[in-house]
């Protein structure tokens, strides 16, 4: 009979192991979003209530853009299996929210009106992430899945009187109003535009999550002036806050534009702050929108507006952040910043400035 | 009826206003708010002359190129900030000498006679004079000379312009780590003090980097610990050297310290910015102020009333309670015994575990108003607990003595050993802020949650430091 090697731990051993254990446990318990704490906050959101909400939101979305929709399409839409789904469905229609004719599934006008106070809840959730907090742009969307099935109606309006009753999300979708009214869809798809369209980007499809981190990655955001300059079977290209961007017919099915009727100015392409060299100085053309809220309102304070003069003055001793004369005053901003601030005629400043 | 048909008429206003806003699209408000903004400085630039100025400006120029340049900008940095610390540790020392003498050798006995010719009874002198004057005593005198030379310096720093400077530096580092280059100064400030390092967070107008300074602002080695880890180093990890190499060697233990500190301040931030505070608006901008000659009277004042007597009135508040409290822990019997004793030796095992004992753990609790008056408190508690006979000023009076022999000696009496010494400098540093800071955080923050985050994050990462530094510790050496 052989005899089992056991490794004989000393007790410190196995404290440290214990120990390392200990410390494991903790750092999962406080893991934010899917830690222990997280999890323990999930199990007090409603399932139940959060799936019918979720299939009512999608029963809305494609009566907004005219799609027809059926049990798979939605059981594909929420990640659920079809017998799911059809439960889902089954309890809709019990309830008098929904209707169905032919396998196409309808909302009744309760159904409508409460998908909108759904939809309400999350945009303007979404609004306040991308205004008031630091939380990043891919995470607006997810966070506001979480949030719009657990708010009182209340606070919501306390939220929005406070955020002056915003009427657009950050997507560029229109918020509903108390009433639950929408404005009609007018947008079209970019992947239908000519080669020579202009237009203004108001919608980008945040369903799927990896689509819409790819369009955020491409630079694209609501409310971006887009030019159509190619357009083949299999690549649309487009001209987007000075930047070219080359899209496939897929992708650019995601995008809603609002076609120019007349003729708008387009912005050219412009320079941003953190090419500008110590020594030379430039005129502001303006501020991306990436800078949104605070940051943005921070910035204007200090004078950072259209027409304003900038001098880049000093580097920091670590190479960033660099210091900028703007109306009498040096300011220090990062080169993270300064890339979202436009720039033009750049030039060298006179010597009497420089010591 | 009529009200019925107001209110119809009030929606049908806002359903058209709502729609006008949706067909002036995304960009409308921003649109206003720029323009407004461009027109106000157009007329500006048409109407406002500057005379002059342009001289000064250049000078300021001139320096500036200096402070920031590549190789000058963090040794001068480093030079000044060294030149501070060294000026507050070296003149403190004497007044501070001369304050305890005052307060506590010559005062303290006139107060107890004072009780006798009143024909007070002993616990009442006892809790009057040993516990709450004894404390309010220790704290002004350690805490006020220090902080009284510490900030006007700082001060006069922040207002010659050079601070904003070193913020500007330091940006970078504290970028990385997801912060604010002014939590540089935040940090330097909490050197002094943690409670007015926490103030000075003011500075930092973006709401996430400010609560990250605060919160990690105790990570700053402050004045009131900077003795305890001196004192510590020189018995225990001097005495390890030969004589002459002792003074260097236990130096540079305090320092390694006071670095980690740095170390644990810039990784705790990092950790914040990336998982509780993620949702916290962030707007970064740096002002840098022209230079200007230091307006002395006023910079004088404004640190002498503002942070100094700001300061030390919250912590004398906390001081007498807990002087109280001390004496009665010490002086109240449940059985045989004190209620320090059972808790000493009900907390033994436990602390052992982290490498402490139940003194230290004890000291922790009942000093927490000033980090000033845990050696004391740890010498009056090991006095008593260990029955050490002809030591100390009495049960529940706190002590210090001049011999650092002796005080070595009553350390060792209590079981204490080199472990013991490294562990509660790793504890001194990581443990919870004193209750002047705890308190100024929830003034500052106006919330529970970041003051309670505050307070238990240092001592949850002190225990746990402490605990695989001893349990290491054992593995090396059974």
């Amino acid at each position: 009979m052989k005899l089992l090697f056991i490794p004989m731990l000393s007790a410190p051993a196995i404290n440290i192991l214990l120990g390392l254990l200990f410390v494991l446990l903790l750092i999962w318990f406080f893991w934010p979003g899917r830690g222990g704490l997280a999890l323990m906050g999930s199990f007090s959101t409603n399932r139940k209530k959060a799936m019918l909400e979720d299939a009512l939101k999608y029963l809305f979305d494609c009566e907004y853009r005219n799609q027809p929709c059926d049990i798979n399409s939605l059981a594909g839409n929420l990640h659920i299996s079809g017998d799911k789904a059809s439960d889902t469905v089954q309890s809709l229609i019990s309830m008098g929210l929904a209707t169905s004719s032919n396998h196409d599934l309808s909302l009744t006008d309760t159904g409508r009106s409460y998908a909108l106070r759904v939809i309400r809840v999350h945009r303007i959730w979404e609004k306040y992430l991308a205004e008031e907090t630091g939380v990043a742009s891919t995470h607006w969307h997810t966070e506001a899945d979480r949030v719009e099935h657990m708010m009182t109606e209340d606070s919501v309006e306390e939220l929005a009187a406070r955020m002056g009753h915003p009427v657009f999300d950050p997507h560029g979708d229109p918020i509903p109003t108390v009433l639950g009214e929408l404005p009609d869809n007018k947008g079209v798809l970019l992947s239908s535009l000519k080669e020579g369209d202009m237009g203004l980007i108001t919608h980008l499809e945040d369903e799927p999550r990896a689509i819409y981190d790819q369009l955020v990655v491409f630079g694209l955001y609501a409310g971006m002036q887009v030019y159509v300059t190619d357009v083949t079977p299999q690549k649309i290209t487009i001209v987007a806050g000075g930047d070219e961007v080359i899209l496939t017919p897929f992708f650019a099915s995601q995008v809603t534009v609002n076609v120019f009727s007349e003729n708008e100015p387009v912005r050219e392409k412009h320079n941003n702050l953190a090419l500008l060299q110590v020594g030379q100085s430039a005129e502001v053309a303006g501020i991306s929108p990436h800078l949104r809220g605070q940051q943005r309102r921070r910035l204007m304070d200090l004078g950072i507006v259209p027409g304003t003069e900038v001098r880049a003055v000093i580097r920091s001793a670590s190479g960033d952040p660099v210091g900028y004369r703007i109306m009498g005053t040096t300011i220090g901003i990062r080169k993270s910043q300064a890339e979202h601030i436009y720039i033009k005629n750049i030039r060298t400043y006179e010597p009497e400035y420089q010591a | 009826m009529e009200s019925f048909s107001d209110q119809q008429s009030r929606e049908e206003i806002i359903s058209s206003a709502n729609r006008a806003r949706w067909e002036l699209g995304v960009n409308f408000h921003d649109t206003v708010i720029e323009s407004i903004y461009e027109d106000a400085s157009r007329i500006a630039r048409k109407t406002v002359v500057v005379e002059g100025g342009r001289e000064a400006y250049s000078t300021d120029i001139a320096i500036d190129k200096i402070v920031t340049s590549r190789w000058l900008g963090f040794p001068i940095m480093f030079l000044l900030l060294a030149l501070v610390f060294w000026l507050t540790v070296a003149g403190a020392n004497y007044p501070s000498g001369l304050l305890a003498n005052l307060l506590i050798d010559k005062f303290l006995p006139v107060l107890h006679s004072l009780g006798d010719w009143l024909h007070m009874p002993s616990w009442l002198t006892g809790v009057l004079f040993d516990g709450a004057y004894l404390a309010l005593a220790w704290v002004v005198a350690v805490m006020l000379p220090p902080m009284a030379i510490f900030f006007p310096m700082f001060t006069l720093l922040e207002d010659l312009g050079y601070l904003p400077r070193v913020a500007f530096n330091m940006d970078s580092l504290f970028r990385r780590a997801g912060a604010h280059g002014k939590q540089a100064l935040t940090m330097s400030m909490g050197f002094g003090c943690n409670a007015a390092g926490v103030v000075a967070a003011r500075v930092i107008d973006s709401p996430r980097e400010r609560l990250i300074a605060i919160i990690t602002n105790n990570f700053s080695l402050c004045n009131g610990r900077w003795p305890t880890q001196i004192l510590i180093a020189t018995i225990f990890i001097g005495s390890m050297v030969p004589a002459a190499w002792a003074g260097l060697v236990s130096a540079g233990a305090v320092v390694t310290i006071a670095v980690t500190g740095i170390v644990f301040s810039l990784v705790v931030s990092w950790g914040l910015s990336k998982t509780v505070l993620k949702g916290e608006a962030s707007a970064f901008s740096l002002e840098l102020p022209p230079y200007r000659p230091p307006r002395l009277m006023q910079t004088l004042y404004t640190s002498l009333i503002d942070r100094t007597i700001f300061v030390l009135w919250r912590a004398m508040v906390f001081a007498m309670p807990a002087g109280v409290v001390i004496w009665l822990v010490a002086n109240i019997h449940v059985g045989d015994q004190s209620i320090a004793e059972h808790f000493i030796h009900w907390a033994n095992p436990f602390a052992l575990f982290f490498g402490l004992n139940g003194v230290i753990l004890l000291a922790y609790i009942i000093a927490i108003p000033a980090n000033e008056i845990v050696i004391p408190t740890i010498l009056m508690l090991t006095v008593l607990s260990a029955n050490i006979v002809r030591a100390g000023a009495g049960t529940g009076v706190m002590f210090e003595l001049d011999s650092l022999e002796d005080t070595a000696g009553i350390l060792r009496q209590g079981g204490w050993t080199l472990l013991t010494g490294v562990n509660l400098m790793l504890f001194s540093l990581l443990h919870n802020p004193c209750s002047t800071t705890i308190y100024t955080i929830y003034k500052e923050t106006g919330s529970m949650k970041w003051t309670m985050l505050a307070t238990f994050l240092p001592i949850v990462m002190g225990l746990i430091i402490c605990f695989f530094t001893t349990q290491i510790w054992h593995l090396y050496h059974i």
